[in-house]
């Protein structure tokens, strides 16, 4: 059975080395043994999702996903779960489709899936884990199909776009309408290893002719471990896919009776929490996850924040403060009655209430005031609060609200809203799932290049500066490709190359 | 063993021809110009079986030095390797004129060892005129070429012109061949600047080539042709020279040959000569800031090069700095001393003012002063791979003519033109060379695939598989191909290639075949530095990649296995140090070649070809005219949508042609 399994193989390598040229040519980025994946279906938001697979690897990364392996072409009902983490992703159609008769000749397979960001994101990381695949390059389906002569050239125009999306100077365009922070970080990076590269290419090249000093090198090795440092903590900061998959953590927080179960009870529409005038009524953490504006969050409400004799509600004080350590967000719930109306005294209040709920710095800046019960406190003293509020940097976003008439919801759904786009990235402008896997596996080649300079650094320089060609040219990916030329321009600005 | 026995090299006087005897002859192939480009051209034209005239305006200074009196280095080391393993001559002639050699790089690995050696002037010379006159099938011509002669372009190849042969200057009459190769240097339109001084020249006390040359490359053949600079420095009477007041250089004690076929040089270890380290000083720059009015050449705006600039024009763009002055000797018997670092183009009595602010050459009188040179270049960018003008059949460029810099550089353009001319003129197809396999590939490929916005100069940093690419197995790579292929090399130099390919690749299974833990390494081979962490178990070749870990000590661990191979026990260190990263690229290797071999077909009307292309697109294409479709693909502007409907046009039509 092995042998003529293995046989069969051979003769279909056979087939394959006729358009052996064709391919290679074609698939001008990665190796065409690597198995690719990416959401096939449109951009944005959308009920159903497709992710497609297309490579050698596609019948284990359906193995591993889901059990029981479907019939060649035909939809089959199936639970997607993490190979690792066994955590159930979805359940959706899978479809399996054995090459050649398949859109790229190769094996394949479609997830179908539902669309929200989460999901998509969380069989993308799935895939992702797997030995063997790789997010696919912009078009890449594309050319695979193209180098196995499934496509004729009208075909290609329709799909011309997706080809296109890959030009150096687009590369570079995308980069800077990218998130702001985020192309000013991967530009810093392009700078930063182009020019330690230059360094070691000129120490290489130039250092037993010219005045360039064994210095030089000790300075790379010192700018390329900062790199190291700040990629590595990039990756492993952002948690921004992971969010997508699990939701946000928003916290809500606050002294007792400010009405954070209120907040809770309207967010999510339900009694989800118990009301009550009593102080303290809430003693665990209740938890809720909801959809806000597309953005997966897990909304839990605590326990007011009070010294207190009661073993109970000690615990569950302590509860609330562990929950509002591990937040990403923290929404702060003000009773407006409890704020004094002298305008002047009005900010020290609100920033002293605060650290007292949010013991360190950093929540303070990941953080929503909400000045609730504005029902109940008058009309002239909320406007006073607000002038005050506006006069002062030191206090966060806040808004007024009301639980008991809802006026105020919208703001605070609209600033909420905001602040989960930033958290999760948005995942509405391009394909931001695909995008951001394939940054980070980018990143990751590079970090890992980058260890392969230190690694060498001593045995043999060019295997080192091999490592730091590496490294750029994954974060070239990204950023735009750096040749050759661009590499001397660098060296001969800054030395004085001269026989 | 094999050794090639450095041969005294002959006079010349017995080989100028007369010219009438000439005209009734007929050649394969013509090379104009007895430069580095042209004398390689000669003999690799010659070796491929063709029947070759050279003709260069004074026979006297073939093979000559017209500029530092050295060889190789990072880069330049790495070309003459691969001219050598090609069985070029360049290699062999710095082998016997070498006066100091020295490995440069030793402590970066050995992929950027730089083989270098300071050469004796009169030697070198001898040496590649003696080694022409003895190739079969060459002849020498003193003489000046006024024109090329054209007839109808055959329509079954591209181009619209064909050349067949050269009318002489002066009466000389016309020499007919189906080839012609033009290394011309620097003496095409070449004028010579010192001061505010302009005169016409190619070299000192030499005349620049006939006007007619230059006029019918742009006004016949419509070629672009652009305008390029160099310098020299003013040459120093040795006994002048302070040599105590500066840094003694010397040489490497035993002396390494850089062609495969030698084992040793002609220049034996203690008679090697040193070099000397001096620095300039802010007078120096004092000088050029007040000559700098009597300074024609720097105030031109012509492309001179970033890396091998004047001292005028390293001063001015980088003030404040000190900068290096060598100096190299011109022979063993030379009263010369040649300043590397202070090329200059200043009134001669500046020249004096400026080098006497230098430590050690306070007192020093000058022999001959500096000078600039300019010259026309023919954008390379208008030939193919094989260096042929894309418009002219049988017509070759190599050298300074395409824009390069260095004498290895237009020593590999004049050999692989030679090679191709050869071949041409005998029927043959052409043939070009892989980026992914030498650095000559890397030369031809950037010149033609870019162009030149200044000389053009070898680095290792313009190699993407410099690891591949290295000095120590030039043979491996290039050798076997070329006299399987080619043709260009020597059946004796093949063998001795076979032998160490086998040799290579027997050592390294038998070093593959020992398996044993790392403990076990450390008892067999004493204190060496293998991490045990690692559990695996590890072959020899892994072993040998270790820092401390010498095939010697795997030899006398096991005799039986690795004793056989102490002949090679250098090149078998670094093909265990580089192989497993070689094999991590090979993908992309093969990649890039599958790309190299797809050729665009030369009559292609990129303006009107019925595919899907922008304007843009169009025009790009239509001016660079790529040869291949990865040579397409690097070119900015163009779309990989573009490439891909390219590649389909291209492919189909392929189809129906086989069809």
């Amino acid at each position: 059975m092995h042998f003529i399994r293995g046989w069969r193989r051979s003769a279909a390598a056979i087939t394959a080395i006729r358009s052996l040229s064709v391919k290679r040519f074609l698939c001008s980025i990665g190796s065409e043994d690597d198995t690719i994946f990416a959401v096939s279906s449109g951009q944005g938001r959308c009920g159903v999702a497709v992710v497609r697979v297309s490579g050698p690897a596609s019948a284990h990364a359906v193995r591993s996903l889901t059990r029981g392996f479907p019939a060649a072409r035909v939809a089959s009902l199936r639970s997607i779960t993490h190979p690792q983490t066994r955590e159930l992703l979805d359940r959706g159609l899978v479809l399996w489709f054995p090459g050649p008769g398949s859109f790229t000749g190769e094996d394949s397979a479609e997830f179908h899936i539902h669309g929200g960001p989460a999901v998509i994101s969380g069989v993308l990381q799935a895939l992702g884990s797997l030995p063997g695949l790789r997010p696919a390059e912009a078009g890449e389906f594309t050319r695979r199909a193209f180098g196995a002569g499934k496509l004729d050239l009208t075909e290609v125009e329709g799909l011309g776009d997706l080809i296109h999306a890959e030009t150096e100077a687009q590369r570079r365009q995308a980069l800077r309408q990218m998130a702001g922070d985020l192309g000013r970080i991967y530009q810093d990076w392009r700078v930063r290893l182009k020019r330690c590269l230059a360094h070691v290419e000129a120490f290489i090249d130039f250092s037993e002719d010219e005045l360039i000093e064994d210095g030089i090198l000790n300075d790379v090795d010192t700018a390329v471990r900062q790199l190291q440092t700040d990629m590595e903590n990039h990756l492993s900061d952002q948690r921004r896919g992971e969010r997508l998959r699990s939701g946000v953590q928003v916290v809500i927080a606050g002294s007792t009776n400010a009405g954070k179960s209120s907040l809770l009870n309207m967010l999510t529409q339900r009694p989800a929490a118990i009301v009550s005038a009593t102080a303290g009524t809430t003693r665990d953490v209740v938890e809720v996850p909801l959809d806000i504006g597309g953005y997966p969050v897990l909304l839990s409400d605590t326990a007011g924040l009070r010294d207190t004799t009661d073993s109970v509600e000690q615990e569950g004080v302590r509860r609330a403060r562990q929950r509002v350590e591990q937040a990403d967000l923290s929404l702060v719930v003000v009773d407006l009655t409890q704020v004094p109306s002298e305008p002047q005294l009005v900010p020290v209040f609100l920033s002293e209430h605060l650290k007292n709920i949010l013991e360190h710095s950093s929540h303070r800046q990941q953080c929503i005031l909400i000045l609730n019960k504005s029902d109940l406190s008058s009309a002239e003293h909320n406007r006073s609060i607000q002038a005050s509020l506006e006069r002062s940097d030191d206090v966060p976003a806040a808004c007024f609200l009301s639980c008991h008439t809802r006026d105020g919801l919208e703001d605070l759904l609209t600033l909420l809203q905001n602040r989960l786009k930033t958290l999760c990235g948005d995942p509405l402008i391009g394909s931001p799932s695909l995008t951001q896997t394939r940054h980070r596996t980018l990143l990751q080649k590079s970090v890992e290049a980058l260890h392969q300079y230190h690694q060498y650094r001593d045995v043999d320089l060019v295997l080192a500066a091999e490592g730091l060609r590496l490294g750029l040219s994954s974060l070239g990916r990204i950023t735009g490709r750096v040749g050759p030329e661009e590499i001397l321009d660098t060296i001969f600005k800054e030395f004085c190359i001269g026989k | 063993m094999l050794v090639r026995r450095l041969r005294f090299p002959k006079t010349l006087s017995t080989c100028s021809i007369q010219a009438s005897d000439i005209h009734t002859q007929h050649y394969d192939v013509i090379v104009v110009g007895g430069g580095h480009a042209g004398t390689e051209a000669v003999a690799a034209a010659s070796r491929v079986g063709a029947k070759t005239l050279l003709i260069t305006q004074k026979i006297q200074t073939i093979g000559a030095l017209s500029c530092n009196p050295s060889l190789g280095g990072v880069g330049k080391g790495h070309l003459v390797k691969e001219i050598d393993a090609l069985d070029g001559v360049m290699g062999r002639a710095g082998d016997w004129a070498g006066v100091h050699f020295s490995i440069l790089n030793r402590s970066k690995g050995p992929a950027v060892w730089g083989p270098r050696t300071q050469l004796d002037r009169q030697r070198y010379k001898d040496f590649i005129q003696s080694e022409l006159l003895s190739t079969p099938r060459v002849t020498i011509l003193e003489g000046s070429v006024q024109d090329l002669l054209f007839t109808t372009a055959d329509p079954e190849k591209p181009g619209r012109h064909k050349v067949y042969g050269i009318r002489l200057a002066h009466g000389g009459g016309e020499i007919h061949s189906r080839s012609v190769v033009l290394t011309t240097g620097t003496f095409l339109s070449g004028a010579l600047f010192i001061g505010q001084n302009t005169s016409p020249g190619g070299r000192m006390a030499d005349p620049p080539s006939c006007a007619g040359l230059s006029h019918t490359l742009k006004e016949v053949l419509g070629l672009k042709v652009g305008r390029l600079r160099t310098g020299t420095p003013p040459r120093i009477i040795k006994d002048t020279i302070d040599f105590s007041l500066t840094l003694i250089r010397l040489p490497d004690p035993s002396p390494t040959p850089f062609s495969f076929m030698n084992t040793h040089t002609h220049c034996k270890p203690e008679e090697q000569l040193p070099c000397y380290l001096t620095y300039t000083t802010p007078g120096v720059e004092r000088v050029v800031k007040e000559s700098s009015h009597h300074n024609s050449h720097i105030q031109q705006d012509t492309k001179g090069p970033r890396y091998c600039p004047s001292i005028e024009s390293k001063v001015l763009r980088f003030p404040g700095r000190q900068h290096q002055v060598w100096l190299e000797p011109e022979g063993l018997t030379s009263d010369l001393m040649y300043p590397q670092g202070l090329s200059m183009t200043m009134p001669p009595e500046k020249q004096l003012c400026l080098i006497r602010e230098i430590p050690g050459l306070q007192r020093a009188k000058i022999c001959t002063p500096g000078y600039g040179v300019q010259y026309d270049f023919v954008c390379p960018t208008q030939l193919f791979p094989w260096l042929q003008v894309k418009s002219t059949q049988g017509l070759f460029l190599a050298g300074q003519i395409n824009g390069t810099t260095g004498y290895e550089e237009a020593a590999a353009q004049g050999l692989w033109a030679g090679v191709n001319a050869g071949r041409t003129s005998l029927s043959k197809p052409p043939v070009s060379l892989s980026r992914t396999q030498s650095y000559i590939g890397v030369l031809i490929d950037d010149l033609i695939g870019r162009g030149v916005t200044e000389p053009y100069r070898m680095f290792t940093s313009r190699a993407e598989f410099r690891t591949a690419l290295r000095p120590d197995n030039a043979d491996l790579r290039l050798t076997l191909r070329g006299f399987e292929e080619l043709g260009c090399v020597s059946e004796q130099r093949y063998n001795e290639a076979l032998r160490v390919q086998v040799s290579l690749n027997d050592a390294l299974s038998a070093l593959k075949s020992i398996h044993l833990s790392a403990s076990r390494w450390k008892d067999k081979l004493g204190d060496v530095n293998i991490s045990e962490t690692k559990s695996s178990i590890l072959n020899g070749v892994e072993v040998l990649q270790y820092k401390d870990v010498s095939l010697q000590m795997l030899a006398s661990a096991f005799p039986e296995l690795a004793g056989l191979y102490l002949e090679f026990s250098e090149r078998l260190k670094v093909e265990a140090i580089y192989r497993p990263h070689c094999e991590k690229q090979r993908k992309e290797i093969e990649r890039m070649q599958a790309e190299e071999s797809l050729y665009l077909p030369e009559d292609i009307d990129y303006l009107t070809l019925p595919v899907s292309l922008s304007q843009e697109v169009r025009e790009i294409l239509d001016s660079v005219r790529p040869s291949t479709l990865g040579a397409a693909a690097r070119l900015s502007g163009i779309t990989p949508a573009a490439i891909v409907h390219l590649f389909n046009y291209v492919h189909r039509n392929k189809h129906r042609n086989h069809s």
